[in-house]
């Protein structure tokens, strides 16, 4: 597995007439582990959702490994590219198993494994909707892990710590801070920010490092 | 007792027991895929546009309810863009439903056909069922049971989140088309092949019932084939002993049985639940495969 560096250039998203994201200009360094931090509404969901394709850029071009994406074919190799711990862990309109999310990452049994250290072992055919927050949280990670596993170059986490306890907190700042591939994580969490090589600050949908 | 068995001869009830066998083994999962994608009022809207295509048929001389099934698909995936929109899929069905009783009325107008015909076309019966009715239904099951089987997985993950599914590899956008596109033209086909309101009690209820006991997309559709099976045999049975006719009572019927689902205890369901110990979703997913 090799980490992929990440380059968003002059990165604008608009919500109708809305700016939240204005002109974002950042490299990250294949293997680096950066913390996205800001005001809530800043735009640093939108930015990691704009390099999923799961918003549009009004301007600008994101590229993981060198590699912009535009065509459909682009963009599903990007999602293989980047594994994705979303901000929004509703438990779904409609049942899911466990077992069935962490499948979905692409490796299971390393979707497994990390589903056991995370202390979510024994879950598995569990629906989600049934989970506490925290252990929403914890199998969505471990789904980015088994996405990892499988050969994902870099993982966006957006607030992964938000919904756990102290302890989680820790243990889940020390599992990112190993992985070898290249990691944004959107974070008001200071022991995860203090685990990353770098602090950017976005305020307004403008990004400054800190 | 007599009287029952002699009306088991007859070959217009023996063709609407298959006719109602097949339609509980194949649109409970259109139900379920009703539920999923939050368009219940599917049904208005596809009777709708079946008159819309099929006042096109009167005018241009074509089998009309041909017109209509594929008006129907047309207008199933004329929606799939709707889907991201923030009103989305059920903001699309009532849009729908409206633009085509009014196309469908304007267009009758013009043709000068009279419009109580085109209803007409559209209400069926099961007692009715003819030997094509029944060979159309059970196309319809293949192709919604192969849909299911098939892509299960990515059906459970597009149905659960389309974001999540799009970020595991599933082709979200053609998946979601040809779903609604089976829901429309199944719909589209049922309410000719059956009636409109017994569309209702043959996809809607029991796959309402099996979203109060089902705890996976797969589990569901096990209860909902197990619920359409169980009501429309208990009713088509009780409309023949009563001498009623068959569509509302198989509606009380499945009625009940999707009401009874309200009354078990959340904790019960486990225990009850088919997939609880072996249902993982199927298989795992092989290490390094996308789904």
């Amino acid at each position: 597995m090799t980490a992929a560096a990440i380059t968003f250039s002059g990165v604008t998203c608009r919500y109708g007439r809305r700016t939240a994201v204005d002109g974002v200009d950042l490299d990250v360094a294949a293997g680096e582990h950066v913390a996205l931090t800001g005001a809530n509404g800043s735009g640093k969901t939108t930015l990691l959702r704009a390099a999923l394709g799961l918003y549009p850029t009004t301007t600008g071009s994101i590229t993981v490994g060198g590699r912009p994406a535009v065509t459909g074919a682009e963009w599903a190799r990007r999602r293989r590219d980047v594994a994705w711990v979303p901000q929004r862990l509703a438990p779904g309109r409609f049942p899911l198993l466990v077992d069935e999310l962490l499948d979905s990452g692409g490796n299971p049994v390393a979707a497994r494994a990390a589903a056991a250290q995370l202390d979510v072992a024994g879950l598995g055919s569990r629906p989600l909707h049934t989970l506490s927050g925290g252990q929403l949280q914890r199998v969505f990670l471990a789904r980015a892990l088994g996405a990892v596993a499988a050969g994902a170059r870099a993982l966006f986490a957006d607030e992964p710590t938000a919904a756990l306890d102290f302890h989680g907190q820790e243990q889940v700042a020390a599992l990112l801070a190993a992985l070898p591939v290249t990691v944004v994580v959107v974070s008001h969490d200071r022991a995860m920010s203090r685990a990353c090589d770098r602090v950017a600050e976005m305020a307004a949908g403008k990004l400054r490092l800190v | 007792m007599d009287g029952f068995l002699d009306l088991l001869t007859l070959p217009a009830v023996q063709r609407s027991a298959i006719g109602l066998l097949i339609a509980a083994v194949g649109l409970p999962i259109v139900g379920v895929f009703i539920i999923g994608l939050d368009i219940i009022a599917v049904r208005f809207a596809m009777m709708h546009v079946a008159l819309l295509g099929i006042a096109v048929g009167l005018l241009i001389g074509v089998d009309p309810m041909l017109c209509g099934l594929l008006a129907c698909a047309i207008a199933g995936a004329g929606v799939a863009p709707l889907a991201h929109r923030p009103t989305g899929l059920p903001g699309a069905m009532g849009l729908l439903m409206t633009f085509a009783i009014a196309a469908a009325l304007l267009v009758l107008s013009v043709s000068g056909v009279n419009a109580t015909g085109a209803f007409e076309l559209l209400w069926g019966s099961i007692l009715a069922t003819r030997d094509v009715d029944l060979i159309i239904l059970g196309a319809l099951t293949v192709v919604v049971h192969v849909l299911f089987w098939r892509w299960r997985r990515q059906l459970a993950l597009l149905l659960f989140d389309r974001e999540i599914a799009l970020c595991s590899g599933v082709a979200a956008g053609p998946l979601l088309l040809a779903l609604l596109v089976v829901v429309a033209v199944a719909i589209g086909a049922s309410i000719r092949l059956t009636g409109a309101l017994l569309v209702d009690a043959l996809t809607i209820l029991p796959a309402l019932g099996a979203r109060n006991l089902g705890r996976s997309l797969r589990s569901m559709v096990l209860w909902a084939i197990a619920l359409g099976v169980t009501g429309n045999s208990i009713g088509f049975v009780v409309a023949l002993l009563l001498d009623q006719p068959p569509g509302p009572v198989l509606v009380l019927v499945a009625g009940t049985l999707t009401l009874l689902t309200y009354l078990i205890p959340e904790g019960a369901r486990d225990a009850i639940d088919p997939g609880h110990r072996v249902d993982r979703g199927g298989d795992p997913v092989p290490a390094g495969q996308r789904l």
